[in-house]
């Protein structure tokens, strides 16, 4: 039986290399997510108006979201754009853009229902115990919204993570590229290696993600 | 009460239906094309994007001088193609083409980065001005030359077939109906096979990463590639055998810029015929290739100081 | 210069037509399979059923916390190598099962869950079996508290086919790479690209806000 791939993982700096991929993929996503967030946060309340013009542009961009495959948005915003306007726009960069594009629109509909969900009796019995529009916002609105989207945005990170897996399809190198060349240069040498490798990024992807999704879960059922 | 709320259902229904065809006909509009995906910026698109077009062709690409300003030049070669582009388990690229192009960046004088690139993509890096050369084991054909600019040749290539040693494929006639090659897309393998034989149902692949693990566990009959490619896979690895070795018309392997990129073309068709006083593809060849070839391919595969 | 060559596209058309075929067919066959794998698992974790719920809980983890793009590499390149070889489209339709099913199972589970005990006993202290109460009153409940979250996700797995590219299968995606890599008529092939997702993802779009608004008055007592 082959030794299927666990060799070549500790030769030379090869899992080093597989933790500097691994990464690019998280430094994508966070970024993606901090923008995600601030952007989301904006356009979420914007949602939650009463602005019929916004309303129907926002449902617009969601409903392009939701139906759109992000690979797809990557390859528009990576090949596509520099073809019709010539930007130039890096690998990276365009990941950044498409998951931002795509986080921001997750984010404002989490903010927007976060906020619908607060009762509007909650408003009238503050107002009536003589509370003021910014005190109202600051005590009751904002600590219950804020229990809400915790959780979910937290979750959001998960989500970013592993939809930076196809930032590969656009040519970045990260974590399953270098898995892919790592199994090219040692072909000869460990023909089996495919299956260690794979099993690898694997268990990377799980140990990133699942801390995070476990502590949103926490979150979660504490606060509700 | 409930007739009225299938109304309104009906309604939703009936926007979103609206709205979509609405996208879908931006999508196939004669103005622009992205919108599916910048829905709020639609307007703005349609704008600009005609007087973009223009502009495109002269931000495409970098000349020689802004290259050396910028003291780094981007060259796309390939990171799963061992032996010709591929990373050692150090991470440093190497391989046949990485050879030529360490030894450009140290003529030129600039730092190198390396973009791995597939081979669907080289064109579209020169293109959006992703990369300034591509030396990806890059076969030259008349159609590509109309989207890209070659310089001298510094290799020989043509196609091969490879296949399982228990059933080699020596003619394209072998290959059955149900049987599939594999071919990686938007490589001259993959162009040759759809235009002369339609018939053969290929099995295409993005990578050569993944095309040739799916060959190893037993996919399609046969893998159709540069042969100077399948070859070196039959000589790595057992139980392959290149049933046929030379497919189509003889052809060569040359470095690629940006359409009009008129500067470094020159320079860099001097610096092939340069090195050809120092026999550099033949180093480049004893360094990188015969292991795999042996050396009495040498003088078959190398082109030396760009051939006549 | 035009800006799309309207003849192009047209040549291409049948090309896409197929691919649509079968991102639908590898798309629907893991849906499929995806909700009844999904939902075993579900009623396995909320009926407690000891070993197979830690099994079942194990891989829901495991599938949720990583991306289908590396479940696929796995199962495609790296199972052969201990012998299991699984031809491409049947990993894609497993694939997406095995995704699905994890995503799935959470969301019935969920559904399961804010179906209140109380209904249960009441079901049972009408005469009712364990399994007619499980199949009469608490799954139509379920079920439809579970619409939304359902649809959001065959609409999530609909788009994930669209990794399938990567382990060779001819689906949009593909498609439109590949004739990128061709023909290089980029704007033509992201066109198209993009004209046939919305063929496939609106009108399930439309059916999931079309159900959502229905079934959200299925419930009583509120």
């Amino acid at each position: 039986m082959q030794a299927l791939g666990i060799d070549v993982l500790f030769k030379g700096i090869n899992m080093q290399r597989l933790l500097g991929g691994l990464w690019i993929s998280l430094r994508i996503s966070l970024i993606a997510v901090a923008f995600s967030i601030v952007l989301g946060l904006v356009v979420g309340v914007l949602m939650a108006g009463d602005n019929p013009v916004i309303k129907a542009v926002s449902r617009v961009y969601l409903e392009i979201v939701r139906v759109m495959p992000q690979m797809v948005l990557l390859f528009i915003v990576f090949f596509g754009t520099t073809r019709v306007f010539g930007w130039n726009i890096e690998a990276e960069i365009a990941s950044i853009i498409v998951f931002t594009f795509w986080g921001t629109a997750e984010m404002a509909d989490l903010v927007r229902g976060a906020l619908i969900s607060i009762p509007k009796h909650q408003y009238e019995s503050a107002a009536a115990l003589g509370l003021e529009q910014g005190q109202i916002y600051r005590y009751i609105v904002i600590p219950q919204t804020l229990r809400r989207l915790i959780p979910l945005s937290i979750n959001l990170v998960t989500r970013m993570i592993k939809t930076t897996s196809l930032a590969m399809m656009i040519g970045v190198v990260e974590v399953l590229k270098v898995g892919q060349q790592i199994i090219e240069a040692n072909r000869k040498s460990s023909p089996h290696a495919a299956f260690g490798i794979y099993a690898c990024i694997f268990v990377l992807y799980f140990a990133a993600c699942w801390p995070i999704s476990m502590f949103s879960k926490y979150l979660e059922r504490k606060w509700s | 009460m409930r007739k009225n709320l299938f109304k309104k259902a009906g309604a939703a229904v009936l926007g979103l239906v609206l709205a979509g065809s609405l996208l879908a006909g931006c999508g196939s509009g004669s103005s622009a094309t992205q919108q599916g995906a910048d829905g709020p910026q639609a307007e703005a698109v349609e704008e600009q994007a005609e007087e973009a077009v223009e502009e495109s062709a002269d931000a495409g690409y970098r000349t020689l001088e802004q290259i050396q300003a910028d003291g780094k030049i981007n060259i796309g070669v390939f990171s799963d193609k061992s032996p010709f582009g591929y990373v050692d388990e150090n991470g440093e690229y190497q391989g046949y083409d990485v050879y030529f192009a360490n030894r450009i960046g140290q003529d030129l004088g600039v730092e190198i980065e390396y973009v791995s690139t597939e081979a669907a993509s080289r064109i579209e890096y020169l293109q959006t001005g992703k990369v300034d050369i591509i030396l990806a084991n890059f076969t030259v054909t008349p159609e590509r030359a109309e989207e890209v600019d070659f310089a001298l040749p510094y290799m020989n290539v043509a196609l091969g077939v490879v296949s399982h040693d228990d059933r080699v494929i020596k003619d394209l006639s072998q290959v059955g109906e149900d049987d599939q090659i594999i071919v990686i897309s938007g490589t001259t393998a993959e162009t040759y096979l759809t235009k002369n034989n339609p018939e053969i149902k290929l099995q295409k692949f993005d990578t050569y990463a993944a095309a040739k693990s799916a060959f190893e566990n037993g996919t399609g009959v046969a893998w159709a590639n540069d042969n100077t490619e399948v070859i070196a896979f039959a000589a790595e690895n057992e139980g392959y055998t290149v049933g046929i070795d030379s497919l189509g018309s003889a052809d060569t392997i040359a470095p690629a810029v940006t359409k009009g990129n008129e500067s470094l073309l020159n320079w860099l068709n001097e610096e092939i015929v340069e090195l050809g006083k120092e026999n550099f593809f033949h180093a480049d060849y004893e360094a990188t290739l015969v292991d795999t070839y042996g050396i009495e391919f040498e003088d078959t595969l190398v082109i030396e100081g760009g051939g006549n | 210069m035009e800006l799309l060559r309207w003849d192009v596209m047209r040549s291409y058309l049948p090309l896409y037509r197929d691919a649509m075929f079968l991102t639908l067919r590898i798309g629907w066959a893991g849906i499929l399979a995806a909700i009844g794998l999904g939902f075993i698992c579900a009623l396995i974790r909320h009926y407690k059923i000891p070993v197979l719920q830690k099994i079942v809980g194990i891989y829901i983890e495991l599938f949720r916390n990583t991306p289908l793009l590396v479940q696929l590499f796995f199962l495609y390149f790296g199972l052969p190598k201990i012998g299991l070889d699984i031809p491409a489209e049947p990993c894609g339709v497993l694939g997406l099962a095995l995704l699905g099913g994890a995503y799935m199972a959470e969301t019935f589970r969920s559904g399961l869950e804010a179906v209140e005990p109380i209904q249960m006993e009441s079901a049972l202290s009408l005469g009712m079996t364990r399994t007619q109460a499980v199949l009469h009153v608490i799954l139509p409940q379920a079920v439809s508290i579970s619409v939304p979250a359902f649809v959001a996700n065959i609409i999530f797995l609909l788009k994930e086919t669209s990794v399938f590219s990567a382990i060779s299968l001819m689906d949009l995606m593909f498609t439109a790479k590949d004739l990128i890599g061709l023909y290089y008529k980029t704007l033509e092939c992201l066109t198209l690209l993009v004209v046939f997702y919305l063929i496939i993802l609106l009108p399930v779009s439309a059916l999931g806000s079309f159900l959502e608004r229905r079934l959200r008055y299925a419930g009583f007592g509120d």
